[in-house]
């Protein structure tokens, strides 16, 4: 077993209740490999069934890239028991909910469910692990889906494409230099073979996470998951190669042309370190002093007192291997991308040299601890928490832990980090455009 | 102890191990599922106020509900003083400003509002002990003062007057007036007449006679102890004065004698909102208010209902049509069934709407529909308990609405045994096609001639007429007499004349508009380039292009940065009507204008001329006296909805000899925008590259 049991009893939660959240959990492995995660949580009679696989479009052949993304479809697409295009029919008529996301790291499949029909969910997933059918019907139609998919939510989005641009400059060596949703020449010449032997590959018991939360009993649920999921063959262990990126250490200048835009778009990219990493932590809370709500302090000067932006942003996306921070805005009429990029540089080099106050340091500890309360306030979110924590973070406790982590950092460690890693050697400048000559 | 348990964990899967299953079946749902639902304790204080506990330590967070429980209020001659009441609670209390107030429930990340006879509010538990007092303090204490009543006055006003000619509100309200009579508390609204009414002092009477503890729960949820709660509620509710309100008699309402159609004319309507309305006697705790609620379901609950499946999918007169079945405890509720209708379909729709009502009486449902709703019902039900305020919802109508305790726990059971005969009985029984009324407000000069003519099953329903403030009046006359002599033509002609003459007109080739006005925070531009036979529009946001028009010969498309977006071949054929140097120029000459009659637009009559379309008609209006253009109108119907867009022009310049409106007040829906007149530009500064 590769992890301790984490055993909380209910009665020891209520000694526990008046000291923050306790999500309490089991979880073991199934002798095919399955991880199994449960929470139990009675208060209202539905129940989540979810299974997060350990593939993302980081897994993927540089030269057939999308897989990840495209099996996120092509796994409702039908089982050797259940017939094709009848997944969405069987959950609706059963008053359930269904969905499924891939990312860079993995790709997370769920439903809920009134808890009467746990079994159904249990069903499903399994159906889903052991024996999808993957045909040329099934391949072809999901074929086209995704091509609109990328046509709607990429190629035609406006400012649709920043990430790729971002991700091909920050990355050159590691795979997050792609996108989940790949390229559909790398699709389209895809074979069956091909598809079927990514599934073989990597939705397999031992390269997966079941999560059932919600309303149900313990014993029978544990029996049912090992009617179910227990005869599932394991699959061949999963190599894994590790890929190193060399230092930024001067500024990467880029420009991308979008015809779908009239306002341009200054974006500054750095790169950071793992999600698992505290700086990592650390970045989450320097994007919230800058760009977080109204009185946020990019928010307040650049759009609110000089009227220079229409919106502004800092994000840190987070992932398995390596961050990405990013800072930008969209100027108001006249005001160019290098005024707004001046003006962000001022507010960065300020939390490089000065604290932020007592006063804005207790008010960023209310953000977060609301954040973090409300994160776990439905059951699908704590699903979704237990097993992204299992599988990306090696800890599955970190759903109870994690707020610990943040109350820890200190103004100091703020400083610290933003002056390790916003620095301009060390990022890339990308002036994100609309096309010079509108197309007539 | 770890050791051990491992050690179960495999016996247990080596028992399991043996089980068969047969995964080529799906499997069945278990039983229906008991409702967990926690058992509030509750306490109650000397002054009355009753307080139910629930604790649930799963997360650090609490929230707070107080709910008034009175009978209705009357507020009569002064109806909307509650309203006053729920927006001055809530800012700070006699010893904390407002400004402190509201600031410091953000720095808590927490959150307190107020209702005339409710509060709620929500933070993380640690700051539990300060909120509760924040908002026992605001409720008991509240800060009523003149300069805030005034504030909300005007707002309360402009409210009304923005709804005067609002469709959705004006129908809301003879709704209800008509069910309940303009006396019932169920049944009045406020005017502009009942908020004058109204002062600070009756804002605190309001508050003094009915925010009082008697009937009052105050229910708490989420990481707490029953304990400090008891003292905290005590410390901070203990000096809410004990009181009981004032009580009323109110007449008891009843439904028509025969089934007929109210209509009130709004002559603005694009749309028609119809509501076949009667009233029920159901309580939830009736024994066939589950069947009831299941049959409402069915008929009408979301986009599996019936009503939608024939109405939307089937038929395409609306975007969406409902109905819902209310239950009340003080007096009888509503069955309502309800769509909004583009005006050529509004005879047609009352009728498929009572086809249904009467379908589902008649005929017994599937048991296929019915175990279908049922599924959707109560995965809906439970997906919903997961919210505290749900689970505070709950504790409170089993007190209030004198329910069993185990009420909600078999919640699911009592839907499930719900039959088919169930469902049909509850049809009958609180669905009538016999004495319904049939509300519609809409625009009478394009529905009555077939609203009149509306028959069901063999017999026509008789219209009765309101005015919008719900009294009965004569059926509108929209013969209104034109002057002799009076046609679109010289309608027109006038117009040209007062804009400076048909030869100065005439003489112009090209012509550039500029105005300028704002909109939520930004700078909004238009600039319109117009020839005879080529037109280009730009809309800048913050001098910024956003997006335009083009047109010329047959092309018309949207233009969005790079991308060009064509509009729909009808939607073009229509817009075409409105090209050339002035629109007037092209709809005259087409033929296609029609001086329809007189109207009113801001007290002022003026002549109508209507330029119909397949999707996008429009209507333009000309004062009587001065001649001048003083309103446009451009209604677009698309995919069941009908959208429009209305322009004032008002305060009339000369720029070389022609006037031009200097002020354009557009309204699209509630938005409004005004925009001034930059500059004209005539016979210069355009060249074809402005139409690419």
């Amino acid at each position: 077993m590769r992890r301790k049991l984490v055993l909380a009893a209910s009665l020891s939660l209520v000694a526990l209740g008046m000291q923050a959240q306790e999500v309490a959990f089991e979880e073991y492995d199934l002798e095919n490999g399955l991880h199994v995660i449960l929470h139990q949580d009675n208060s209202a009679p539905l129940v989540t069934t979810a299974v997060m696989y350990h593939v993302g479009a980081k897994d993927e052949d540089p030269e057939k890239t999308g897989f990840a993304h495209f099996f996120e479809h092509l796994l409702f697409e039908g089982t050797e028991n259940i017939e094709r295009g009848k997944w969405f029919e069987i959950v609706a008529s059963n008053g359930g909910q269904n969905n499924a996301n891939t990312t860079q790291d993995r790709t997370y499949y769920y439903e809920v469910f009134p808890s009467n029909n746990l079994e159904l969910g249990l069903w499903l997933e399994s159906e889903r692990m052991l024996h999808p059918i993957i045909n040329k019907i099934g391949v072809d139609t999901q074929k086209e889906v995704v091509q609109e998919e990328k046509r709607r939510s990429y190629d035609n989005a406006p400012y649709g494409r920043w990430r790729e641009v971002m991700s091909k400059n920050l990355f050159k060596n590691h795979p997050y230099r792609w996108q989940t949703i790949g390229s559909l020449e790398h699709l389209a010449s895809a074979t069956l073979e091909d598809f079927k032997k990514f599934n073989k590959m990597y939705y397999v018991p031992n390269n997966a996470s079941l999560v059932v939360a919600g309303d149900f009993e313990m014993s029978a649920t544990k029996k049912m998951i090992q009617d179910y999921f227990g005869s599932i063959p394991k699959g061949d262990a999963i190599k894994r190669e590790t890929f190193k990126e060399e230092p930024i250490t001067q500024t990467i200048k880029a420009e991308f042309r979008d015809p779908n835009i009239q306002i341009p778009l200054i974006m500054l990219g750095y790169r950071t370190p793992e999600q698992t990493n505290r700086e990592a932590y650390v970045l989450d809370m320097v994007s919230t002093i800058l760009s977080d709500g109204k009185s946020s302090r990019l928010y307040k000067k650049i759009v609110d007192e000089k009227k220079m932006a229409l919106q502004v942003f800092a994000f840190n996306g987070s992932q398995e291997d390596y961050g990405t921070y990013i800072v930008g805005g969209l100027p108001v009429g006249e005001n160019t991308l290098e005024a707004i990029q001046k003006e962000i540089d001022e507010e960065i080099v300020k939390l490089q040299t000065e604290l932020i106050s007592e006063n804005e340091f207790q008010k960023l500890q209310n953000i977060f601890e609301n954040n973090f309360v409300n994160s776990n306030a439905s059951v699908e979110g704590i699903a979704n928490s237990l097993v992204r924590n299992y599988m990306l973070y090696d800890d599955t406790n970190l759903i109870n832990t994690e707020i610990d982590i943040y109350r820890s950092i200190t103004r100091e460690e703020i400083k610290a980090v933003a002056k390790k890693y916003l620095n301009p050697n060390q990022r890339v400048v990308l002036e994100y455009l609309p096309e010079e000559k509108p197309a007539n | 102890m770890k050791n051990i348990y491992i050690t179960l964990v495999f016996a247990l899967f080596a028992m399991a191990s043996n089980a068969q299953i047969d995964r080529s079946v799906m499997p069945k749902a278990g039983p229906a599922p008991e409702i967990n639902l926690k058992e509030p304790q509750r306490f109650e204080l000397k002054n009355g106020l009753k307080v139910l506990v629930v604790e649930n330590h799963k997360l650090p967070r609490v929230s707070i509900q107080l709910r008034i429980d009175n009978p209705p209020v009357a507020e009569g001659d002064k109806a909307g003083v509650s309203a006053f009441v729920s927006s001055l609670l809530g800012n700070g209390s006699k010893t904390i400003s407002k400004d402190d107030f509201n600031q410091e429930v953000d720095f808590l990340g927490a959150s307190i509002n107020f209702g005339s006879q409710s509060a709620f509010a929500s933070s993380l538990s640690k700051y539990f002990p300060r909120i509760i007092e924040l908002m026992a303090d605001a409720a008991i204490h509240p800060n009523f003062t003149q300069e805030e009543f005034d504030k909300e006055k005007e707002k309360i006003l402009t409210g009304i007057k923005s709804e005067e000619n609002d469709v959705a509100s004006i129908a809301n309200k003879a709704q209800t007036a008509l069910a309940y009579g303009k006396n019932h508390p169920y049944g009045e609204f406020s005017t502009a007449e009942s908020i004058n009414n109204i002062n600070l002092t009756d804002v605190q009477k309001f508050y003094s006679n009915y925010f009082v503890p008697a009937n009052a729960y105050l229910i708490i949820i989420g990481d707490v102890n029953v304990k400090e709660v008891e003292k905290l509620v005590k410390k901070n509710f203990t000096a809410w004065t004990k009181a009981t309100p004032p009580s009323f008699q109110f007449s008891k309402p009843s439904d028509v004698q025969y089934t007929q159609i109210n209509f009130v004319d709004v002559p603005n309507a694009v749309q028609s909102e119809i509501a076949v309305e009667s009233l029920v006697d159901l309580k939830m705790s009736d024994p066939d208010y589950f069947p009831a609620l299941i049959t409402n379901q069915i008929l009408g609950g979301g986009g599996e209902g019936r009503l939608f499946l024939n109405l939307r999918e089937d038929k395409g007169y609306t975007y969406g049509s409902y109905s819902s079945l209310g239950n009340d405890k003080y007096a009888p509720a509503r069955f309502r069934a309800t769509a909004q209708v583009r005006n050529a379909v509004t005879d047609s729709s009352i009728v498929e709407i009572l086809k249904e009502i009467d379908k589902i009486k008649t005929q017994p449902v599937t048991e296929k529909d019915l175990a279908n709703t049922k599924a959707k019902y109560i995965g809906r039900f439970i997906m919903a308990l997961e919210r505290p305020e749900t689970i505070a919802g709950y504790a409170l109508n089993i007190e209030t609405e004198g329910l069993p305790k185990d009420y909600y726990k078999t919640y699911l059971e009592r839907i499930n045994a719900v039959t088919v005969a169930d469902v049909q009985k509850a049809a009958n029984k609180y669905f009538t096609t016999a004495n319904a009324r049939i509300v519609v407000a809409g625009k009478g000069s394009e529905v009555l001639e077939n609203l009149e003519k509306v028959t069901f099953n063999g017999k026509t329903i008789p219209v009765k007429y309101y005015d919008k403030k719900i009294n009965s009046t004569e059926k509108p006359d929209y013969n209104a007499a034109l002057p002799q002599g009076v046609s679109a033509q010289t309608v027109i002609d006038n117009y040209f004349e007062a804009i400076g003459g048909k030869d100065k007109v005439n003489a112009i080739t090209s012509l550039i508009l500029v105005y300028e006005g704002s909109a939520m925070g930004s700078k909004i531009k238009t600039e319109e380039k117009r020839t005879a036979d080529k037109y280009a529009m730009t809309m800048y946001m913050n001098d910024a292009p956003m997006q335009g028009v083009i047109a010329k010969g047959d092309e018309l498309y949207m233009k969005q940065g790079g991308n060009k977006m064509p509009l729909p071949e009808n939607m073009v054929a229509d817009m075409k009507n409105a090209l050339g140097i002035f629109p007037e120029q092209t709809f005259m000459a087409t033929g296609k204008a029609k001086l329809v009659g007189i109207e009113d637009v801001n007290g002022v009559k003026a002549y109508k001329i209507d330029v119909p379309g397949e999707v996008v008609s429009a209507s333009y209006f000309y004062a009587v006296e001065t001649g001048l253009k003083v309103k446009e109108v451009s209604t677009t119907s698309m995919n069941g909805q009908t959208q429009a867009q209305e322009s004032e022009l008002s305060d009339y310049q000369e720029i070389e000899g022609i006037k031009f409106p200097g002020t354009k007040s557009a309204s699209l829906g509630p938005q409004k925008m005004e925009s001034k007149l930059i500059s004209a530009t005539v016979n210069k500064g355009i060249t074809d590259a402005d139409f690419e």
